[in-house]
């Protein structure tokens, strides 16, 4: 079974009159690492949503076609639901952080899930651990840097252990450091057998993936092998938009 | 003379022991684009919020343009500095795109058709004029992105505070920004760019300080 199926999916937003997502369609496959690009207001974040199921759940809008996560139906599950499937790291950490404390971010889903006392912390000790932020454990989350809310946002999606994890522009403010930590603990999860779809305009940071997608004004216009398509979005940027800051830099982080 | 003298600062947050920065002295010109780094949480936004006077420094003085920072009220600074936050959602709050861009403008007192005209200039230069009357918080990042900077940009400050100004563009309109960082400098106005965008860094910066252990290296 396909961990992700798009099928004919169009969306637009209630108070937008034009269509954000435009008849997309693709599946991807459990272990798979797939990068999302295309220029800013394409639709990058509005699909993002819709595999999390915040669309249609909370912002509403007119959706057309169908999202699966793991064969269900985001139409008929409610997003805490699609939250033990699918883990949605959001481009803006500050909307996802309300925690007290740093570990009782980290800590919060596992304890809604019931978990034994001993299990929340082996997680919380070997996500910190793992994102190297143990120091900041009792720090407050709003005296955080911006890079750090992201490491701690992404430490509360890995506590829960999803298998699917959407990541929405979480790299582009990490430090070098922070960089190859998260992209480690991406192979990592994809040798695990778990299925991630990044959104990233870096081409470093979507290097790691198997397959690239593009989007443009709401519709996919490109899938495929991501070689071969970071080669023909580099050629896209330099010839249509005249853009000449974008070089593939190597697949030194890349699929092994 | 430099634009922004900063002698023995030192800063660290209210009820915590460490100091976020320890005895900065650094001087900062409106000429070039100057590239601070530094790893997560190393201070480089804390560094910025005292540069603006959001935040006092517990130690030492920072002048602007010859004047104790400390004696210029926010909106005195603002006129001098044009700061773009790292999030665009805390400096976002108006009605409609063309009014975020010309709340600004407005306020410097210039003639309403010129405030028109420059509110255009910069709306079309960041493409932004198809969402004129869209409301702001429902943009996408990068494109509440271009309207933080566009909205500064308009005010034509001395000198350009960006904080990860890269982080949600795309690369057309990363190129897009460095054009304009470009042109700013040959205008003789200066720019302060913190940024972990190694690429974007190593193309336009002329200068290049580094945050470590709260003291700045200079590269």
């Amino acid at each position: 079974m396909d961990a992700i199926v798009v099928d004919r999916l169009s969306y637009r937003y209630q108070a937008v009159g034009r269509e954000i997502l435009k008849n997309i369609s693709f599946k991807v496959a459990p272990g798979e690492i797939v990068a999302l690009v295309g220029l800013s207001g394409c639709g990058k974040s509005t699909l993002c949503m819709c595999l999390g199921g915040i669309i249609p759940h909370y912002l509403g809008g007119m959706l057309d076609g169908q999202v699966l996560i793991n064969g269900k139906d985001t139409k008929e599950y409610r997003v805490a639901q699609l939250a033990l499937e699918v883990g949605l790291v959001f481009q803006d950490p500050d909307t996802q952080l309300f925690a007290p404390t740093v570990e009782d971010e980290i800590a919060f889903a596992p304890e809604n899930l019931c978990l034994p006392v001993e299990e929340v912390a082996t997680r919380v000790d070997n996500v910190l651990d793992t994102l190297g932020i143990t120091s900041l454990r009792k720090t407050n989350p709003n005296h955080l840097s911006g890079g750090q809310k992201h490491l701690v946002a992404m430490g509360a999606v890995l506590a829960l252990e999803p298998s699917i994890l959407v990541l929405d522009e979480v790299i582009a403010q990490l430090d070098p450091v922070g960089k190859r930590i998260i992209n480690e603990i991406l192979v990592d999860l994809r040798r695990r057998g778990k299925t991630i779809l990044i959104v990233e305009h870096d081409p470093e940071a979507v290097s790691i993936a198997d397959r690239m997608l593009v989007l443009e004004e709401g519709r996919l216009i490109k899938d495929g092998e991501t070689a071969t398509v970071l080669e023909w979005w580099e050629f896209m940027l330099r010839h249509k938009y005249g853009c000449d800051n974008w070089t593939i830099s190597g697949h030194a982080t890349g699929p092994e | 003379m430099a634009y922004i003298d900063i002698e023995n600062v030192s800063f660290c947050y209210p009820g915590q022991s460490r100091f976020v920065l320890r005895d900065i002295n650094l001087r900062i010109y409106k000429e070039g684009v100057t590239a601070v780094t530094g790893a997560n949480g190393s201070g480089k936004t804390t560094f910025s919020k005292l540069l603006i006077g959001l935040l006092k420094p517990v130690k030492g003085r920072i002048q602007l343009n010859g004047k104790l920072l400390s004696s210029l009220t926010l909106a005195q600074i603002g006129r001098q500095i044009g700061y773009v936050f790292q999030n665009p959602d805390k400096q976002l709050f108006c009605e409609t795109v063309e009014e975020e861009i010309a709340f600004g403008v407005r306020n410097l007192g210039l003639p309403p058709e010129r405030v028109t005209q420059k509110v255009r200039e910069v709306m079309d230069y960041f493409e932004l004029s198809r969402y004129a009357q869209a409301y702001p918080l429902s943009l996408s990042a990068g494109e509440k992105r271009r309207l933080a900077l566009a909205a500064v940009f308009a005010l034509e400050p001395g000198l350009l505070l960006l904080d990860e100004p890269t982080t949600g563009l795309d690369p057309y309109r990363k190129q897009l920004l460095g054009d304009y960082l470009d042109k700013l400098v040959a205008a003789n106005r200066g720019v302060v760019v913190i940024s972990h965008d190694q690429k974007f860094i190593d193309r336009y910066a002329t200068r290049l300080l580094r945050l470590e252990d709260g003291q700045f290296i200079e590269e």
